[in-house]
Order: C-alpha cells, then sequence, then structure tokens
C-alpha cells in the first residue's frame, strides 16, 4: 500500500500510539487478571477446605474415617483440585487421596503450619496448598493442593483473551486509520491531478473534474479555489496582452490603476 | 401378586465378579422359594440395575428403585463407595420407609447412626474382619502391619479398621500404599509394592477389589517381598485366585502366604446345613446373571463365597418377608426384622436383631489356597511363623 509522504509521520505517530496504549493495557490487564484470578483460586480453594473442615467435625468425632474418605473424594473431583488430605490434632494422617501413597515432601511436612505454600512434588507437579483447621485446630486440619499448572493454564487463557481482544482492536484501529488517511489522500490526488491538468488546459480540467468542484467539502473548496486562481492568472495574462497592444505592459498597468 | 427387592451393583467392570455371584446366590434361594410358591403366594422379584462399582450411578439407580419402581426393599447393594452415597437417600426419602437390606459391604456409615438407621446388615463388618486378621497376625509376632488400599470409602474403612486394632497393641500401620478404584488385573503395582516394601512390614492386609489385589500379589512375590497378604471377603476370593493362577503352572508360588479373610464359612464344608442347601440350589438352578446387564464376558462359579452370601441375605430376607404376612407394608419391615432372634440360618451362628442390634452376624472365618481352592485356616503358627 501506498503511504502518502504527507501522512507519514501521521501515520507512524499514530502506530506509536496504538502501540503504546495496547502493550500498556496488556500489561495491565495480565497484572490483573494474574493476581485476581491467582487471587480467587486461593480464596476457593480456602472456601473448600473450610467447607469440609466445618462438615468433617461430625465425622471425625463419630470416627467415621470412610465418611470423611467419601466426602474428600467428591470434594477432589472439582476441577483445579488436586488432592486433599487431612490430618488430626496429633498431626496423624486421618484420610487423604494421594494414589499410589502419601508422597514424602507431605509426609514429612508440617502438618500443623495452616499458611497457603507452594509444593513442587515430584512426578506429580507444583501446587499451592491451602488449610483450613477443623474445630480451632483442636480436631485437626484440611488441607488441598491446587494444581498451580492448571491454574496457570486458566490464567494464561484469561490473559490471552484480553490480549486477543485489545490486538484486535489495535489491528482493526491500524488497519481503520490507514483506510481513512488512504480516502483523504485519493481526493488529494485527485485535486493534484485537476491542479496539473488545470494548468495545463483549462477547460479540459474543469471538464474532465467537475465532480471535484461541486463537492462541498475542503476538496471541492480547494478545487474551486485552484479554479479561481487560474481565472485571476487568465484575466491578468489577458489584461497584460491587451495592454501590450495598447502600448506597453507599463502603460496598460499604469492605466488600470 | 410379587414382592419386588431393587438390586443396584456391578455388573460390569473389574469388579462384575461380585455383583454377578451376589446375585447369582440370591436368585438360587428366591427360585427355589417362588417354585415352591412364593412368600405367602407372592413371587420376590429381584429388579437388578448396574453401576460399575461407581457411586453417581448407583445414586442414579437407586432413585429410580425407589421412585419409578417403588420397589419394596433395596436388597443386595455392593460396595462401600456406594453405598455411603445412596445412605443420604434414604434419609431424604424416609417418608417412604425403603430400607436397604444386606449390603455387600462391611463397612462402618449403615451400621452407624446418622444412617444405620436405614440399613440391615448381615455380614459382619470390617472392623471385625480387620480387627481378626491384626489379633492372629500379632499372635504369631507379625506386629509389623502395612496396609494396601483402594484410596476411597472402602479403603479408608479398612485401613481405619487395622489401625484401630493395631492401637490396642500400641503398634502403628508401618507403610501403606493406595491404588484408584477400577484397577484392572493387567495395571501394574510395582509402585504400590515398593512403597510398602521400604517399611519392611511382617504382613500386608489388602482391603481392594479382586483385580486390583490379584495384581498387587502378584507384583509383591515377583519383586520378593515374601510376606503374608491378607485380603478381605469383599475381594472376591475366587475371582482373585482365578486371576492370579491364570495361564501359571507356578501358581502356588503366588497364593503360598495368602490369607482371606471370609464373612461366611468355607462352601466346601457340606457338614454346615445352610451349605448342603446352597450347593444343592445352586446346582438345581444354575442362575445366571441378568443377561441385560452383563455386557462383558464372564464364567461364572459353581460356588463362592460372594454367592454363598447373596444365599444367605436371601434366606434370611424370606424370612422377614414371611413374617410380615400375607398382606406385607413396608412399614412394618423394621418390626418384622426386630422379630428375628436367634434365628437358624443353618450356619451354626445364631442370627439376632433389634433397635441397637442392625447387624445379624459376626463371626470372621479365615481361609487359605490349598490345591486351588480355599480352605478354612486351622493354625496361623503353622502356615505363617
Amino acid at each position: 500500500m501506498k503511504i502518502h509522504k504527507l501522512f507519514q509521520k501521521t501515520l507512524f505517530g499514530i502506530f506509536l500510539l496504538f502501540g503504546l496504549i495496547g502493550v500498556s493495557t496488556s500489561i495491565l490487564c495480565v497484572y490483573t487478571v494474574d493476581t485476581h484470578l491467582s487471587n480467587e483460586y486461593e480464596s476457593n480453594s480456602k472456601g473448600i477446605a473450610k467447607t469440609i473442615a466445618d462438615a468433617s467435625v461430625d465425622i471425625i468425632l463419630n470416627r467415621d474415617l470412610s465418611a470423611l474418605q467419601s466426602l474428600i473424594d467428591q470434594f477432589v473431583e472439582i476441577q483445579g483440585i488436586s488432592y486433599i488430605y487431612i490430618t488430626n490434632e496429633s498431626g496423624e494422617f486421618l484420610a487423604h487421596t494421594f494414589v499410589p501413597g502419601i508422597p514424602a515432601e507431605i509426609r514429612n511436612g508440617d502438618p500443623f503450619n495452616l499458611e497457603t505454600i507452594e509444593r513442587r512434588l515430584p512426578g506429580m507437579g507444583d501446587f499451592v496448598e491451602v488449610s483450613s483447621p477443623i474445630l480451632a485446630s483442636v480436631a485437626g486440619a484440611v488441607h488441598i493442593g491446587m494444581d498451580m499448572g492448571l491454574i496457570t493454564l486458566k490464567i494464561q487463557g484469561a490473559i490471552g483473551q484480553q490480549v486477543y481482544l485489545i490486538s484486535s482492536i489495535f489491528i482493526a484501529g491500524v488497519l481503520a486509520t490507514i483506510w481513512f488517511v488512504s480516502l483523504v489522500g485519493r481526493k488529494i490526488e485527485l485535486l493534484t491531478a485537476y491542479a496539473v491538468r488545470l494548468a495545463r488546459d483549462r477547460d479540459e480540467a474543469i471538464v474532465a473534474h467537475d465532480d471535484l468542484l461541486v463537492r462541498d467539502d475542503e476538496i471541492g473548496q480547494l478545487a474551486r479555489l485552484f479554479r479561481y486562481f487560474a481565472e485571476v492568472m487568465d484575466d491578468k495574462k489577458a489584461r497584460r496582452t491587451s495592454m501590450t497592444g495598447l502600448g506597453g505592459p507599463d502603460s496598460g498597468a499604469m492605466g488600470l490603476g | 401378586m410379587e414382592i419386588v427387592l431393587g438390586m443396584s451393583a456391578a455388573f460390569s467392570g473389574p469388579s462384575r465378579g461380585l455383583g454377578i455371584e451376589l446375585y447369582r446366590g440370591a436368585q438360587a434361594y428366591f427360585e427355589h422359594i417362588n417354585r415352591a410358591g412364593g412368600v405367602h403366594g407372592r413371587k420376590v422379584v429381584l429388579k437388578t440395575y448396574d453401576d460399575g462399582y461407581q457411586p453417581d450411578p448407583s445414586v442414579q439407580n437407586t432413585m429410580a428403585l425407589m421412585l419409578e419402581d417403588q420397589v419394596f426393599a433395596l436388597f443386595g447393594y455392593v460396595g462401600t463407595p456406594t453405598v455411603t452415597r445412596v445412605l443420604p437417600m434414604l434419609k431424604k426419602f424416609q417418608d417412604k420407609t425403603v430400607y436397604m437390606f444386606f449390603p455387600f459391604t462391611g463397612a462402618q456409615p449403615q451400621r452407624e447412626p446418622p444412617y444405620g438407621e436405614f440399613a440391615f446388615n448381615l455380614r459382619a463388618s470390617y472392623g471385625q474382619e480387620t480387627e481378626g486378621l491384626v489379633d492372629n497376625f500379632v499372635s504369631i509376632g507379625k506386629r509389623r502391619i502395612g496396609v494396601f488400599y483402594q484410596a476411597d470409602a472402602y479403603g479408608r474403612s479398612g485401613w481405619a479398621g487395622v489401625r484401630q486394632a493395631l492401637s490396642k497393641y500400641g503398634e502403628k500401620i508401618v507403610g501403606e500404599a493406595t491404588y484408584r478404584r477400577g484397577q484392572q488385573f493387567t495395571g501394574s503395582m510395582r509402585r504400590q509394592v515398593e512403597i510398602l516394601e521400604e517399611s519392611q512390614p511382617d504382613a500386608v492386609i489388602c482391603i481392594g477389589a479382586y483385580a486390583a489385589c490379584a495384581a498387587f500379589l502378584r507384583e509383591a512375590v515377583d519383586l520378593g517381598l515374601e510376606v503374608p497378604i491378607a485380603n478381605l471377603s469383599f475381594v472376591g476370593s475366587e475371582n482373585l485366585l482365578e486371576l492370579i493362577s491364570e495361564g501359571r503352572e507356578d501358581s502356588q508360588r503366588y497364593t503360598r502366604l495368602l490369607v482371606n479373610s471370609q464373612v461366611v464359612p468355607s462352601y466346601e464344608d457340606t457338614s454346615i446345613p445352610a451349605v448342603r442347601e446352597y450347593r444343592d440350589l445352586m446346582k438345581r438352578y444354575s442362575p445366571e446373571a441378568p443377561a441385560e446387564l452383563v455386557k462383558e464376558s464372564y464364567t461364572p462359579f459353581a460356588h463362592s463365597f460372594v454367592s454363598l452370601e447373596g444365599f444367605l441375605d436371601a434366606k434370611l430376607m424370606v424370612e422377614i418377608l414371611n413374617r410380615l404376612g400375607e398382606d406385607p407394608q413396608r412399614t412394618n419391615l423394621e418390626d418384622a426384622v426386630f422379630s428375628v432372634k436367634d434365628y437358624d440360618l443353618g450356619i451354626g451362628e445364631m442370627v439376632s436383631f433389634s433397635e441397637s442390634r442392625r447387624q445379624g452376624l459376626q463371626q470372621v472365618y479365615y481361609t487359605i489356597v490349598q490345591d486351588d481352592r480355599f480352605v478354612t485356616l486351622d493354625s496361623w503358627e503353622d502356615r505363617f511363623s
């Protein structure tokens, strides 16, 4: 596509501006989505951990561990939850969802730690582990491992959608700008052609570009102005010629004045 | 005129042998009663659904049985993860007074509040089975017990039983490994065996279904874990033996240290009247699993612990239905069950029920493999010391 010299700087400026807006919006969006979704996942996990902890009290006090296992088996079906384990007040594992066994990192970990932690379990992946106390920790704690890989994938998906939207707007904006500029450029081209033709053959130019002269925009005004200047020039030229016939240009000019 | 009982069990998948055999045993007795005129002139019919030993289908089947089929009672459900999910439905629809009779599971939820009041059990519990196994292992000096279990409510139930039994001796489970429900015999159990091997157990108690437990037994022996390996009654002993023996000339190598607890006596012991009756009726009627439910190939056993249990379940069920009289009402079922006192099922142990006793049998039997069949274990000392 031919870019008119007149608009090269303008277009470059627009690209730069759009690019700047796109990049800064994307960075802000990535940060916001990442932070919000991470917090939301953590908060949801804590909510689930608390739900299990609340529901576990009676079951643990009734010492029915099969019902406890049944409870956590239902929660582990929720997407993103990779494992759940419940420890008692002594740190002993009462129920869990690990296969083929409790990973050494968790077996040897601190079951009383209720802070949110990040874990890397060999052969399983990376996890965010949230915990909730059961009966203010006197009956133990529920620990839930969220798959960081899946969370990251979800966040990346959400960010991807945002960036995709911003990029689409950016590209559409740039294309629209180029289109608008080329529209203006085409009219300027016509005006230029008209001016050139006017300089060569006035009548032919007026006939060939009469559409320009009837326009009510700036192009039409300029075309009419060119024609006016040309007519003024013609008048001057005619007068100068007649003056020359009367006795030379100086005397003619003086005579008109 | 019929009395329709609803049964949701595994008729497909790697545990289908359990549902099929339980059904066959029960059907042998129901068929016998129906041919003799039924219960007060009413035939006893089993309405069956397949749940593949999975909780969600089991819940759906129960909805259909209770609300669409409007069965008289639920009977012969198979499995802890399935039954534990169905029990809350019985409470939800308690105004319909639908009771669950004799589920094929020894777990606690249907034996205790808040759901115990909606179920009646015949078999001994997993707590009793695991306690018996632990007591016997400890008695021969094997105090370091490892547990291999199914990662669900059933496995946890057995695990809890072992843990509690060991606590009597001041011991803890020394190592544990799990597997996912639905594991096939062809799957590898190497990692599970390695995990347990690290804990150096004196014995391993398995709480699983036959396909997974047979796979574990195979890998354990192949990897040199030379300790007694015990299974609970739910395993389906004959199915396990069939898998471990199939195509092997040295199957004795794999079963040498195997011991299975049972909740019914040996079907080989024909001195027991109920066993003679069971063998006679199984031979006479050759019951088959519902053709519409069995999609995978399965060769039934002439006799098995599971079908014997189904047979005894049916026998007691018929006795209870008899006690309801000529106009059986669901609302009278509980009273009919509680009227069963010192009832002789024919296995030497009297059956009684009451408000506080919702389990008919208490006895646990131990069996080992001899000449490619399960026989009663006489001496733990001689076999495992």
